[in-house]
């Protein structure tokens, strides 16, 4: 029995660690093609993310947003239900909490930013939702559905951020600053490092006992594995789906919120850097693992927050950067190869 | 004087650790039929391939006329003159059987090129000509998608032959048969064999191999175990090489001592489901300690009535389970009701593969104590129900963590009866519990359902194999084109169930 868990963990171990390796391995050879030395570069993009509390802060900090979205993504993934819209639901949440954060009194007081979470929540899941019920109604497919919506959410939030919410204070596109009372608290300033991050660890908790400790969990586990199976023994297939499309709005929209009252304290055009579709890259490196998306996330987060400093030391561009994580992307996405063909055969 | 018309000599052949064959020898003489027999998973498709030039040996080879051969691929087998006949047919169902006849090689008017024109009335000869040289009647203007499965195996037969194939390899061929149409089959076979066609057949019916094969050849574990002369062996003898010398089991035939009625079905019709048979006015009981089989050539509903009673699809008229109406309930409430529900695709729909074996035997009691605690589920209780319903079937299987797909076929079938059976329902649909599972495997679960039977269990068992039924049922019913065609006794003459099998349009 041991040796099954041994076995499991060490497939889990090497299903992440050869994105991570063959990126290192391409990434050698363009620093080596550009007259570079690959062991300093490394060395150094490592000393830039952990080498002090403060870029260790900074790299956890990057790491905060896709600890939402990769949970996002993993709910929907792990029941076979292929969600691309975690994206929107992240800008949509966020827009949500951050216009609750200013319009609603400040008198409020500490119960203001619980409650902005909640509307973040409401937000999330309702857009979800919509795509869910389509696919377990009318057989819509998800991955046509979210993706449009993303296109839908960047829109609607965009058109606010430049029209109603706009700021009238500010030059650029961006809304009038929550209140104070609505921040998340900076955990190490002047290191933008917030609780939000302590809320995506909990998320992520949250997330490893519900997959596995909860009747739903298990129904969304089975559902992925095998829709026929699940229908045979009386699992609700409709439900399952929509289930996880709610949950994963969920857990997306509060993302948005802790990215809006944690890192801006406001809601910008260009709100979001494609954590949603990184989240996606997380989950699938991780292979919906809670510690596989945890290291994920801070594997991203650290390349992301090293890029940011690294061309101020060296004459490495931040390209590079941009090449690890594709690269770390594309070979995790051969796990998503192995989805589309699932869905295939499920076809 | 050729002596081998098609062979294999010491043919190794291993899939990554999965040795499928080992050291295979195979000898079919010109003009024989040869029969090649063994249990699921035993290595002999992997010898069709091979045979077929799909491909190729680690060590060893092939030998077509005496000659050592090494096929580049399926071609240079085919132009070699071998050709297979699939378990899965290979028309185009829209087109018309002339069509599928010369489809790829159609006969042309005039010269050739991109601008020729068929010539279908050589087509229709040509077609006629081979029809009658093997003495069959074929309406070659019918739509391949509705001219009956033999007419269908026929005409793949004869459009091989069409195409110079001199031996002719068919893989189970008898498996979606009635038995009159298995009957036509073997004559038309011999026929074909007269004509000088060296065939070679698959099976695993040893009944089939005695009443048309010339030569036997036994495949266990990879590996040759036996060949011989029919004439100089018998059923009971390659019976004991298919399962390692020990002779095949028997199930005892004691019949049930039928209760009240548990099932009761009244004027069910499927309304409509897609790409397959309705289901027409069906009305039948099944009684408490009762099996009732349900005969009848694959796709005839048998499937959709299994799922209609158990609610995967929608149907009309009415169910009854133990006076309870269930008509229009979902599979979930049905199971709460009282119904096991063993579905025919085990890999598909019976497990989910990837799956732990534990989490494949407590599937659908997750919400239920002691597992399921409103939100909370608890593993340990998982565990110690699983253990506890493994136990109760004596599954073997290494760790309960393990995944289900590393389990034989027999000890899978198990672990779909240990989650089917755990709650002692009333009522259990059961259909092709045999399917891929070796003899002792057959024998225990044979065992598992008359023990369900003795204790007052209601059965209704679908099967493709009538031995099984025979050996099982208290009574028989034919299935014929979505409706039950009749009943008859489970020791009725099997040339009866035959007929009542491909009665046409029972209106």
């Amino acid at each position: 029995m041991t040796s099954t868990l041994f076995k499991t963990w060490l497939e889990r171990g090497t299903g992440f660690a050869l994105p991570v390796v063959i990126a290192l391995a391409v990434s050698a050879v363009v620093l080596l093609a550009i007259g570079e030395s690959p062991l300093d570069t490394f060395s150094l993009i490592l000393s830039e993310s952990f080498g002090s509390a403060r870029r260790i802060a900074s790299t956890l900090s990057a790491a905060t947003p896709l600890l939402f979205t990769a949970v996002a993504t993993a709910i929907c993934f792990r029941a076979g239900v292929f969600n691309v819209g975690v994206e929107g639901a992240f800008l949509i949440g966020g827009l949500a909490a951050v216009v609750a954060g200013f319009s609603l009194p400040a008198s409020l007081g500490w119960a203001l930013t619980p409650i902005c979470l909640a509307i973040a929540a409401a937000f999330g899941a309702a857009w979800l939702w919509l795509p869910g019920w389509l696919l377990a109604r009318l057989e819509v497919d998800e991955v046509v559905s979210t993706l449009m919506l993303n296109f839908i959410a960047a829109a609607i939030t965009g058109y606010l951020v430049n029209g109603p919410f706009l700021s009238a204070q500010s030059g650029n596109n961006v809304t009038p600053p929550v209140h104070e009372a609505a921040e998340l608290s900076r955990l190490m300033p002047p290191a933008t490092l917030h609780s939000g991050f302590l809320i995506g660890l909990a998320i992520l908790f949250v997330y490893a006992i519900w997959a596995r400790r909860t009747p739903a969990g298990v129904e969304g586990a089975f559902v992925g594995l095998n829709r026929r199976f699940s229908r045979a023994v009386g699992i609700s297939v409709r439900h399952t789906i929509i289930l996880a499309m709610v949950l994963s709005g969920v857990v997306a929209g509060l993302g948005g919120a802790s990215h809006g009252l944690g890192q801006l304290y406001r809601y910008t055009d260009g709100f979001s850097a494609g954590y949603g579709f990184t989240g996606m890259a997380v989950a699938l490196l991780g292979r919906n693992h809670p510690v596989g998306m945890l290291l994920g996330a801070v594997l991203f987060g650290a390349l992301a927050s090293a890029g940011t400093t690294i061309q101020l030391f060296s004459d490495i561009p931040l390209d590079l950067v941009n090449i690890i994580q594709g690269i770390v992307m594309i070979f995790s996405v051969v796990e998503l190869g192995r989805i589309t063909i699932r869905r295939r055969a499920r076809a | 004087m050729t002596a081998i018309a098609l062979g294999a000599s010491h043919v190794w052949k291993s899939y990554g650790r999965v040795q499928a064959n080992r050291d295979i020898t195979l000898a079919v003489a010109p003009a024989e039929i040869h029969a090649i027999v063994g249990e699921n998973g035993a290595g002999k498709s992997t010898l069709m391939r091979i045979l077929q030039g799909i491909e190729r040996p680690d060590r060893g080879h092939v030998i077509v006329n005496d000659q050592k051969t090494e096929f580049s691929g399926p071609a240079e087998a085919l132009a070699c003159g071998i050709g297979m006949v699939h378990q899965e047919f290979m028309l185009a169902p829209d087109l018309s059987l002339l069509e599928n006849l010369v489809l790829g090689d159609e006969p042309v008017r005039g010269r050739g090129g991109p601008l020729a024109r068929i010539d279908w009335a050589a087509a229709e000869a040509q077609g006629r000509e081979l029809a009658d040289r093997i003495g069959i009647e074929v309406d070659w203007h019918r739509r391949s998608g509705s001219a009956p499965v033999h007419i269908q195996q026929f005409v793949e037969i004869i459009r091989l032959l069409r195409r110079g194939t001199r031996i002719l390899i068919l893989d189970e061929p008898t498996a979606v048969l009635a038995p009159q149409q298995v009957n036509e089959l073997f004559d038309l076979l011999r026929r074909i064999r007269a004509d000088g066609t060296t065939i070679l057949f698959i099976s695993h019916k040893i009944r089939e191999v005695t009443a048309l094969a010339d030569r036997v050849t036994v495949i266990r574990q990879g590996a040759t175990v036996f060949s011989a002369a029919l004439t100089e062996t018998s059923a009971d003898e390659i019976a004991s090489h298919i399962v390692d010398g020990t002779p095949p089991p028997r199930a005892a035939s004691e019949r049930g001592a039928p209760g009240d009625g548990v099932l009761e079905v009244r004027g069910l019709s499927a309304l409509s489901v897609e790409k397959s048979r309705q289901l027409r006015d069906i009305s039948f009981t099944v009684r408490a300690g009762e099996i009732v089989g349900l005969a009848g050539v694959a796709g005839n509903g048998q499937v959709e009535l299994m799922e209609a009673l158990f609610g995967l699809i929608r149907s009309t008229g009415s169910v009854h389970l133990n006076g309870t109406d269930l008509s229009g309930l979902r599979p979930d409430r049905r199971r709460a009701a009282g119904i096991g529900f063993i579905s025919a695709d085990r890999g598909q729909e019976g497990l989910a593969l990837a799956a732990s074996i534990e989490d494949n035997v407590i599937a659908g009691s997750q919400r239920q104590p002691p597992i399921g605690k409103g939100w909370w589920l608890s593993r340990r209780a998982l565990r110690r129900v699983a253990l506890d319903r493994l136990g109760r079937l004596s599954v073997r299987y290494g760790a309960a963590r393990d995944k289900v797909s590393s389990l034989s076929g027999g000890n899978q079938q198990r672990v779909v009866f240990a989650r089917e059976t755990a709650g002692t329902p009333p009522l259990l649909l059961v259909s092709q519990p045999t399917r891929g599972v070796d003899l002792n495997g057959i024998a225990a679960i044979h065992a598992i359902l008359l023990d369900f039977r003795a204790r007052g269990g209601a059965v209704l068992l679908a099967s493709e194999e009538l031995d099984e039924l025979q050996i099982l049922s208290d009574r028989i019913l034919v299935m014929v084109d979505g409706r039950i065609a009749g009943e008859l006794a489970a020791d009725a003459d099997r040339g009866e169930i035959g007929r009542m099998m491909v009665m046409e349009g029972a209106a």
